[in-house]
């Protein structure tokens, strides 16, 4: 066994041996980070292209199978590596910060884990090849994914295998971390909610990924091997598939959100300057979001001809996702409530995302009533719904984390005038972009169209919609700009430029390679949000 | 910018509302029109509770140097104001679930006097199947023009009778599609091996499109039909119409096959 070395270097002073051989979860933290904004620029690069073709009807500019090339791997990248990606770089930077940790439970694991999503990184860009095209969506739902005009359909099995695996590994070591690493004192009900929401999101990761696993593994036996799982010409059933896909796919969304009502958490306490409103109840809204989330999966199938008793039950159990999802929010508002509110970047897009949020949640409620979803169905309002979700909620607090954790990562402070006008952009872009997309959907357009007929407002709609992707991406890119500025020239940040009272507002910016020089002793009514009283 | 955003919303609203009585005859769209306005209403309603007091405290407690440098640190919660913001979201979430059930139930019972064709999907287009034997294909059209790619010839245009109930028996030959007919806001998937149903009422006459809503390759896109309503007596002229149908049915076939041949293992 080799012998501890005491490291002085910051993280970033490190070489590139080090990178790659890395088992410390700063670094990997930020190997995931710079991984997820590569790949979130790389899809939407490729929305860009699609808005660039929908800009007019007809046929202009791509081929129908490079649309639907786009389509898939936009899907693809911006759900697995953007929204579920994105808190790997969270969780691996902050939770043995936040618990007083030397490093997560399993650091080999851990790099393990970075280093198969790398693999599925890779995979994603062998998609690029042409002729290696995937063209079945990031649903892939058979027989059409096992059909010769889908692409190649085991890279898209060999996506999901990767990344999956990946979730898995990064499930157990931090559920292991969390619930055995913790300091003294800090305990169930007075850890962050980022920590509750990281690890409610790890346990539906741990639970729901062997479903969607095994789906896409028999997906892969049909179309390679000659089995009819999915076959009805030989007794199959095209419709398991989506039982199975949807299984892990509808708590996946949940995957996505919930570390962004952790982070939404812990910005909103912090510049409001007082401790969350209600945080048992958030806790139990957490919770109780994952659990009810596993019951929900058949509103996706409303019309896919399962039984109607089922829609009827299920429906019952996606509405009531409403009122945890309700809880938080009016938790937000009191948050405010006699607080002392500064609007710094994050603050602002922390705000931004709850109230963007608030649409999304609002748009997705009829969503759970199956008289309502049959008008709307695999329309252009369901794609509205969930942009507004993934798209505004989580990107925003994705965003808004990048700039309330950027002075403890680097160091440095970021520029606070370009930061908040990249939120401004940004916010205006995605509404120009996004709420057409809702008005086009309830005139009935349907989703995942390469081209549409001139009818009612669709071409006027269409329109808005493009040059609003295109505000959006330039505050997109103001705000890495922003980034990067604050990375290289910002001020030297303190400690605790927030005030905030959690742990790992009390190590210098940014933390030493071994954290905390001893395990950290928090006071006997420790609340991790608000305001520091040191 | 919120005030913005609810005044689109207004706008929106205001502009289905009209949209709404423009349809309110045909099935189901009249039950999806109640749930809607209810919906719509509602979440204005929730959006404005929520983002008004949101601004007020935005405004009211913002930080002031000197004078408001950190919040009220023992508010931390309020037992009664969170029991009022749980109970209230799940008497309503419970409501709307309820009503969406009854309108449902409606709309999956389909009237016993109701006309019954069967509709068959494919990679591209919609075969439409009358009691008589009777067929009418639509097809995909590859031009890059979008007026041309979304014409349909007269024989590829199917014919139904208005204000009569008619059930459509659906499946799919090959991949699974999407039946949404746009008039009454109704979907239904159409899967390989299995036969799912919809039924739908058009009171107007008129074109009325077809889309495919379920992703099925190349030209999803561009698999549209345009179904003709007409009156009750017209339909029943145009079923019985034999010489006219072997001519358009033989056409349509042909094209049909031309189509599977140039695509070459577009289908399994």
């Amino acid at each position: 066994m080799r012998e501890a070395i005491h490291v002085e270097k910051p993280w970033f002073a490190a070489s590139l041996k080090e990178w790659i051989f890395t088992t410390d979860h700063k670094k990997i933290g930020i190997l995931y980070g710079v991984t997820s904004l590569i790949f979130f620029l790389v899809g939407g690069i490729m929305a860009l292209g699609m808005r660039v073709e929908l800009f007019n009807p007809g046929t202009q500019h791509v081929s129908p199978d490079t649309y639907n090339y786009f389509l898939t791997v936009h899907g693809a990248l911006m759900l697995l590596w953007w929204a579920i990606g994105i808190w790997g770089a969270f969780a691996n930077f902050l939770i043995p910060l936040m618990i007083g940790a030397r490093d997560v439970a399993f650091p080999r694991l851990n790099a393990l884990g970075y280093w198969t999503f790398f693999a599925a990184s890779v995979i994603a860009l062998i998609t690029l090849i042409p002729g290696n095209h995937i063209m079945q969506m990031w649903t892939g739902y058979p027989p059409y994914s096992a059909n010769p005009n889908s692409g190649v359909t085991a890279l898209f099995v060999f996506i999901w295998h990767l990344t999956g695996a990946a979730s898995i590994m990064g499930a157990i070591n931090f559920l292991t971390t969390v619930v055995r690493m913790r300091a003294p004192g800090i305990g169930f009900f007075n850890m962050n909610l980022f920590l509750h929401g990281i690890s409610s999101m790890n346990l539906i990761q741990l639970l729901g990924v062997p479903s969607i696993a095994g789906a896409v593994t028999m997906l892969f036996l049909d179309t390679y091997l000659g089995t009819n799982f999915f076959n009805p010409a030989k007794g199959g059933d095209p419709v398991l598939y989506q039982n199975l896909f949807w299984f892990y796919s509808h708590p996946a969304v949940y995957v996505m959100v919930l570390p962004a009502f952790g982070v939404i958490s812990e910005i909103v306490s912090t510049f409001a300057r007082k401790p969350i409103f209600g945080y048992k109840s958030m806790v139990i809204a957490i919770w109780a979001i994952a659990l009810v989330g596993f019951i929900v999966w058949t509103h996706h199938m409303f019309v896919s001809g399962i039984p109607d008793w089922v829609k009827i039950f299920m429906s019952y159990t996606t509405v009531l996702i409403g009122v945890p999802t309700g809880i938080k929010i009016f938790n937000w508002v009191g948050t405010l409530y006699r607080g002392a509110v500064l609007y710094k970047t994050p603050m602002l897009y922390a705000l931004g995302a709850i109230l963007m949020f608030l649409i999304g949640g609002l748009t997705g409620i009829p969503l759970g009533l199956p008289a309502f979803d049959v008008a709307v169905h695999d329309s252009y309002f369901v794609v509205g719904h969930f942009h507004y979700v993934l798209g505004m909620a989580v990107t925003l607090a994705a965003f808004g984390g990048f700039f309330y954790w950027w002075p403890k990562v680097t160091g440095r402070m970021y520029p606070e005038g370009l930061g908040k006008l990249s939120f401004w952009v940004i916010i205006i872009g995605s509404n120009v972009l996004y709420f057409p997309q809702l008005i086009v959907g309830l005139s009935g357009m349907p989703r995942r169209y390469y081209d549409y007929p001139v009818l009612g407002d669709w071409v006027t709609m269409h329109q808005i919609q493009t040059v609003g992707a295109f505000i959006l991406a330039f505050g997109v890119l103001l705000g890495i700009i922003a980034l990067i500025k604050g990375a290289i020239s910002g001020e030297k940040a303190p400690a605790n430029p927030w005030m905030g009272n959690s742990l790992e507002w009390r190590l210098p910016s940014p933390p030493p390679p071994h954290n905390f020089d001893e395990t950290p002793k928090v006071e006997k009514d420790y609340c991790p949000h608000g305001y520091c009283k040191f | 910018m919120t005030r913005f955003m609810l005044g689109i919303l207004g706008f929106a609203a205001l502009s289905l509302a009209e949209e709404a009585s423009a349809s309110a005859k045909n099935m189901p769209a009249a039950l999806w029109d109640q749930l809607n306005v209810i919906w719509l209403a509602l979440s204005v309603v929730i959006y404005l509770i929520v983002a008004v007091p949101s601004l007020i405290f935005m405004i009211k407690y913002r930080y002031k140097q000197g004078e408001r440098e950190f919040g009220d640190q023992e508010h931390e919660g309020h037992w009664g104001l969170e029991a009022l913001w749980t109970i209230v979201p799940l008497i309503i979430v419970i409501y709307l679930a309820t009503h969406g059930f009854a309108i449902f139930k409606e709309m999956r019972t389909v009237p016993k006097d109701a006309l019954e064709i069967k509709v068959t999907a494919f990679m591209w287009g919609w075969e439409f199947e009358y009691p008589n034997g009777k067929k009418v294909y639509a097809f995909f059209k590859q031009d890059k023009d979008p007026i041309k790619g979304y014409t349909a010839q007269e024989f590829e245009k199917p014919v139904l009778p208005v204000g009569k109930p008619i059930k459509v028996s659906l499946t799919s030959k090959d991949v699974i599609h999407a039946f949404y007919l746009r008039p009454a806001k109704v979907t239904q998937d159409a899967v390989p091996g299995r036969i799912t149903y919809v039924w739908f009422q058009v009171n107007e006459e008129g074109e009325y499109w077809v889309f495919c809503r379920e992703y099925c390759g190349t030209w999803h896109s561009r698999m549209f039909a345009k179904i003709k309503f007409v009156p009750e007596a017209e339909f029943n002229q145009w079923l019985g119409g034999q010489a006219e149908l072997d001519k358009s049915h033989r056409t349509s076939q042909l094209e049909h096959t031309n189509i599977y041949a140039t695509k070459g293992g577009a289908l399994q």
